[in-house]
């Protein structure tokens, strides 16, 4: 089997689960980083540097850095998440909500192996200009729509952080 | 065989070389302070005081390492380390001269010309907060925590603006690599003008370099070390070696944002209105472009030494208000702008 898989895969599973299990807030924040540097790994492995470079600059180099600061504005050091670890209904509520999306995960791949059939990528997939071809030709639609989205969200925002509009 | 020996040439002969420039940057900036003050600065061990890094060295090596009680050692310890690993692996894309031509083979002066380019910067730059987070946050430290949260807000805020302008820059040459862009910039513009990139992107060059600054937490926008509110922010109870991974970690980022900015808007390795190429043999042409290059690379080297020792530093609010409420607007107007005149002439 192939060894840069198995090491960043094993990786990415092992920070995984110390994601969850971490006692402290910011350690198990630095538990989702490895995640998400390992997984850009794997996307480097598989010739998709775009993907692997925003999966590190979208998600650990914005969206974890939000999640950090809050934990810095709301907690202190040293500081335990033991009390909300305890918490029976969010134990509850957590295993409920990582049972659907097993589910989810389960029925995506088997709904998309029974409809779609594999496309081999374009040629020079992964190069930059070819994702921005594919992104105004073929998908302009899905493209649009999370545009429209975005800018719902930008509206959602700037309607909740204003006290009198 | 031969192509993994030119790449660990490359990778390990442009590593050391921008460490001895951090090394020597200490110096000039000790000595720029000087000069600015008017004063000698350092000048005692060696000629002019060039020895004074390798003081400095010996004394951060053999400093005792003490760790405070309170802290959380493990990322107390990992926090330098994580700062400095982004800054040592960030120059990998950034070109220091055009091509070399040894023994019938063509090597290009650059580590790796990736397809992503300057996206891998900005993605490496991203994880260096990461260091400082930790820094503040493990030290339990009331100062070491305000310092990385300022540190945090700051070079979030930062990102923005200094993405908003690289993608002007994408506009233009239709590219992320940073020796395509380079290669692009010879020959005049307008007839009359060098062909570079300051010249297409007046309005952007000012967005990168001001956003360049407050990504590289240097003066005016040193909030996280602001010495009279915060003591020294982030690394205020760190000594010995972990403080000179944080403090040389800032001085290769800003030799790799001054390659930056000389591939991006100042014409590489190219002279204005004279293409030496063309004269040069292959290998004289290699040595030469670059040491162009850092010619330019020097130049903006000590633009950051000479701004740090002339201006005062912004009020946090300032900071956050030139970054949200100035840069980003004129950013997106830059793009606006750069989008409508490539619309109209192509």
């Amino acid at each position: 089997m192939d060894l840069y898989f198995w090491v960043f895969a094993s990786m990415s599973v092992l920070a995984g689960l110390f994601t969850v299990a971490a006692k402290d807030a910011l350690p198990s924040a630095m538990g989702l980083l490895t995640v998400f540097i390992a997984l850009a790994s794997l996307y480097l492995h598989l010739h998709a540097p775009l993907i692997a470079i925003f999966q590190v600059a979208i998600y650990a180099g914005a969206i974890l850095i939000l999640v950090v600061f809050v934990i810095m504005l709301l907690m202190t050091p040293g500081e335990r998440m033991g009390v909300i670890q305890a918490n029976a209904s969010y134990r509850g509520l957590g295993v409920l909500l990582g049972l659907c999306l097993i589910g989810l995960i389960a029925v995506g791949t088997k709904g998309v192996s029974d409809i779609v059939s594999m496309k081999a990528p374009p040629e020079g997939f992964g190069n930059p200009s070819i994702f921005g071809d594919l992104f105004f030709s073929n998908f302009l639609l899905h493209f649009e729509v999370v545009s429209v989205l975005l800018l719902v969200a930008l509206i959602g925002g700037i309607y909740l952080c204003k006290k009198r509009l | 065989m031969d192509d993994w020996l030119i790449a660990i040439i490359k990778v390990v002969g442009i590593w050391v070389w921008v460490l001895l420039i951090a090394v020597v940057m200490t110096w000039v900036e000790r000595r720029g302070a000087g000069l600015i003050q008017d004063r000698p600065g350092p000048n005692r061990a060696g000629p002019w005081g060039l020895f004074q890094p390798l003081a400095d060295g010996i004394k951060l090596f053999t400093k005792e390492e003490i760790i405070p009680t309170k802290a959380q050692k493990f990322l107390y310890i990992i926090g330098p380390a994580l700062f400095s690993l982004p800054a040592f692996s960030a120059y990998a894309v950034v070109p220091f001269g055009d091509k070399i031509i040894l023994g019938g083979k063509e090597i290009i002066l650059q580590v790796s010309d990736v397809n992503i380019g300057f996206l891998y910067i900005l993605a490496i730059g991203s994880m260096a907060v990461y260091g400082v987070i930790l820094g503040g946050w493990g030290s339990t430290n009331k100062y070491s925590i305000l310092g990385g949260l300022r540190s945090t807000a700051q070079m979030v805020s930062y990102e923005v603006p200094l993405g908003l302008a690289l993608l002007a820059v994408v506009f233009v040459y239709g590219t992320f690599s940073l020796r395509d862009i380079s290669l692009a910039q010879q020959g005049t513009f307008l007839g009359f003008l060098p062909n570079w990139g300051i010249f297409k992107q007046p309005l952007g060059f000012i967005l990168f370099i001001v956003a360049a600054y407050a990504e590289a937490n240097r003066v005016p926008f040193d909030l996280p070390e602001a010495e009279s509110e915060i003591v020294s922010g982030y690394h205020t109870e760190y000594g010995s070696m972990r403080l000179g991974l944080y403090l040389f970690g800032e001085y290769v980022n800003l030799v790799t944002i001054s390659g930056t900015i000389v591939a991006l808007y100042f014409g590489s390795w190219h002279l204005p209105y004279i293409d030496l190429g063309a004269y040069l043999g292959p290998i004289s042409w290699g040595i030469v472009s670059f040491c162009i290059f850092f010619l330019k690379v020097a130049f903006f080297l000590w633009l950051f030494v000479w701004v740090r020792w002339t201006l005062p530093r912004f009020r946090y609010d300032q900071v956050m208000g030139l970054g949200w409420r100035g840069l980003i607007p004129l950013a997106l107007f830059n793009i606006f702008i750069t989008a409508l005149f490539i619309q109209l002439t192509v």
